[in-house]
């Protein structure tokens, strides 16, 4: 088998000219297969990484009454409303409840209507104007929330209220029941 | 780069020079083509799909119930979800036409000739397995054409005699296409599937790598004997292959040079396709749209287009007939074909047989192509955008129970089938999200978030933009968008005069 023939004497492979070809293809390859990495790797990374740095959902005022006049004064009203709520892509509602407490019919105060202590709902004793919580006999102070009595390790958790055009709006979150900071869920 | 032998911590430890020179520095035949760069660029869309397929993976829910909502939450809420999604949309095109031209570039040099039947025979292999990530990956979107075309497809395999029935059953997990395919579609698509090619393209590489990579044809054909079978061709063969070799061409990187161009060229191509074509995502996947006309990923087209030119009474014998047997032809080729001519030139067999296989397909994909259907909206009479298609999905789902739209639907609402002529859609944006603005005694809730978030009222109020009568009856738009009502406390609730002519937000059509 003959070599293949070529001009000058050394195999074509070592000449100059294929010195200087090789340097640029080893550049070439390693230049390529880097940018070829990064356009469809940093994308990639990028998503994979994206949910550690998302903010929050920006929760919403959601209405709990259509008109205060209709609200009593001086008693807490227990209000229950259905949140819609969305976990990635799956929709989900749920039945939350709070307290809206007024002493002027203008300036209101909103409880979240679980204990503090464990997490049961609590209902308002009227003839002793106070909340108890039935599962471990936690009881709170209606006007501040402050714990009268029993288990619960801080007072009712407050929510955001407003009132706007005579309908009351109330900023929802569920905070960790069991410790005595108010730390959002 | 070059490290003595014997130095280094790893060095002394692996003798990796050694591995190097096996594979690296290792001399292939001179003068090799660029057509050699598409098994590599193949291997590179390879290793796309699998970057982009995990990324996708980690976003999605294999269930009926939330495999749409699930690709949609990805196109809109995940960084670079929808590049991510189109990149591996069009990277699986690109798989198929790479080794397709692979296979074409191999079957035209006559490489499948010996010594290399059995990487031949792993890559047909590959190619089913290629076929099959398609047909299983078309599904998973849970959209109208995914379901569809899935339906047609798993038909089409019960067609099949004797074993047809339980064929079907045994794609779809049971009789109905549903929650039990999607899970097993999914579990091919990315477990079985991915680990058997990348099992076999170890295999292919590592055939490539110990047989050395078959050189241009006329190397090959000099003073050979006629048949690859005769005793005397092994022996030619060897010293023929050897001469290829002696002018000092090594793999790295001389070689792998060209192939790192050529799939960056590649990377790059998908990248333009996936940024300025995207990825389609229909109406969620509705078993009781009958209307619908399904259509299966392009590279399935000539098959089906085959379909549509027999009669009935013999679509079994070619749903069945046709694949079987250029799967056996693809399999027996290196075995049947035993003459140690190599050049495409001087097989005149071989030759037509491609051309004609080529052509064939072209043809019918050509066919398939100008009789497909624009698929329009029934209700619009015209092809809707991506997002007015998301509209009608939601609004069927959302609106539907109480607004009439072409016939169909509620009657709590008032129609809607001519919507599109009284109001704009940014209007209906704003009305859809809280409508006692405009009417204070208006019983629709206000769908504004979190009921509906503002990218799907939008949609929704696109597509109702479409709504401007019955197919066909071209009616001039007369918007009169209202204002909304002043919030006044006490008496409210009449109809305002603030009318305006608007200048008729125009709309794409």
């Amino acid at each position: 088998m003959a070599l293949p023939s070529s001009g000058s004497d050394l195999p074509p492979a070592l000449s100059v000219e294929s010195v200087g070809r090789r340097r640029f293809l080893r550049w070439a390859s390693g230049a390529s297969a880097a940018i070829s990495a990064l356009l469809v790797g940093f994308p990639a990374v990028a998503a994979f990484l994206s949910p550690g740095f998302k903010r929050p959902a920006k929760r919403d005022w959601i209405k709990v009454a259509d008109d205060v006049a209709t609200l009593d004064v001086g008693t807490p009203v227990k209000v229950d409303f259905v949140e819609a709520s969305r976990d990635a892509w799956v929709e989900s509602r749920a039945l939350r409840t709070v307290w809206l407490y007024t002493e002027d019919g203008e300036k209101f105060i909103a409880y979240s209507g679980t204990c503090t202590h464990l997490g049961c709902a609590f209902s308002y004793e009227k003839e002793k104007d106070r909340f108890v919580c039935p599962c471990h006999r936690g009881v709170y102070e209606v006007k501040t929330g402050a714990v009268l009595s029993g288990p619960p390790p801080r007072p009712l958790d407050t929510l955001a209220v407003k009132v706007e055009n005579g309908e009351v709006h109330v900023m929802f979150e569920t905070f960790r029941p069991g410790i005595d900071k108010k730390v959002v869920a | 780069m070059k490290s003595s032998p014997g130095s280094g911590w790893l060095e002394r430890r692996l003798q990796l020079t050694a591995i190097r020179r096996a594979l690296l520095d290792r001399e292939v035949p001179d003068r090799l083509t660029w057509w050699h760069t598409l098994g590599s660029a193949t291997l590179t869309v390879f290793l796309v799909q699998v970057v982009t397929g995990v990324v996708l993976a980690t976003f999605y829910a294999p269930a009926p119930d939330h495999a749409y909502e699930s690709i949609r939450f990805l196109e809109r809420e995940v960084t670079n979800g929808g590049l991510l999604r189109a990149l591996h949309h069009w990277g699986s095109s690109a798989m198929v036409v790479l080794v397709l031209a692979h296979m074409v570039r191999v079957f035209a040099m006559g490489a499948y000739k010996y010594p290399r039947e059995p990487n031949w025979l792993l890559g047909v292999g590959l190619f089913l397995i290629v076929l099959s990530f398609g047909f299983t990956g078309y599904l998973l979107p849970w959209d109208q054409r995914a379901y569809w075309a899935t339906q047609v497809g798993t038909s089409i395999a019960g067609t099949a005699p004797l074993i047809g029935g339980v064929l079907t059953k045994l794609l779809r997990g049971g009789s109905e296409l549903g929650a039990a395919t999607l899970t097993r579609f999914y579990a091919f698509h990315v477990l079985w599937l991915p680990l058997s090619l990348g099992a076999i393209v170890l295999l292919h590489l590592a055939i490539v790598i110990r047989q050395g990579i078959a050189p241009r044809t006329q190397s090959l054909e000099a003073g050979a004997p006629t048949r690859t079978s005769d005793a005397a061709y092994p022996g030619y063969y060897d010293s023929a292959y050897a001469a290829t070799k002696r002018s000092g061409v090594r793999f790295w990187p001389d070689i792998i040079g060209k192939d790192a161009i050529v799939s960056l060229g590649v990377v790059v191509g998908l990248l333009l396709m996936a940024l300025t074509v995207g990825a389609p995502l229909e109406a969620p996947a509705d078993p009781t749209d009958a209307s619908y006309v399904p259509t299966p990923e392009w590279y399935f087209l000539p098959f089906f287009q085959l379909l549509t030119l027999f009669p009935g009474s013999m679509e079994s014998t070619i749903a069945v007939g046709v694949p079987a047997l250029l799967v056996v032809a693809l399999l027996g080729l290196p075995f049947f074909d035993r003459g140690s001519t190599r050049s495409l030139r001087h097989r005149p067999v071989a030759l037509t047989a491609l051309v004609v296989l080529l052509g064939g397909s072209a043809l019918l994909l050509g066919g398939a192509l100008r009789g497909a259907q624009p698929r329009v909206a029934p209700e619009t009479g015209r092809e809707l955008s991506s997002m007015e298609r998301a509209g009608r999905a939601l609004f069927q789902r959302q609106c539907q129970s109480c607004h009439v739209v072409s016939g169909k639907g509620g009657d709590e609402g008032p129609k809607l089938t001519d919507i599109g002529l009284h109001h704009s859609s940014g209007w209906m944006h704003s009305f859809i999200e809280d409508p006692t603005r405009f009417h204070r005694d208006s019983k629709m809730a206000a769908f504004g978030p979190p009921v509906l978030s503002h990218q799907e009222i939008e949609e929704v109020a696109r597509y109702l933009g479409t709504l401007q009568g019955p197919p066909g009856s071209h009616l001039e738009p007369a918007v009169a968008d209202t204002f909304p009502e002043p919030a006044k406390n006490g008496e409210g609730g009449r109809d305002t005069d603030s009318t305006v002519k608007a200048q008729s937000n125009t709309k794409r059509n």
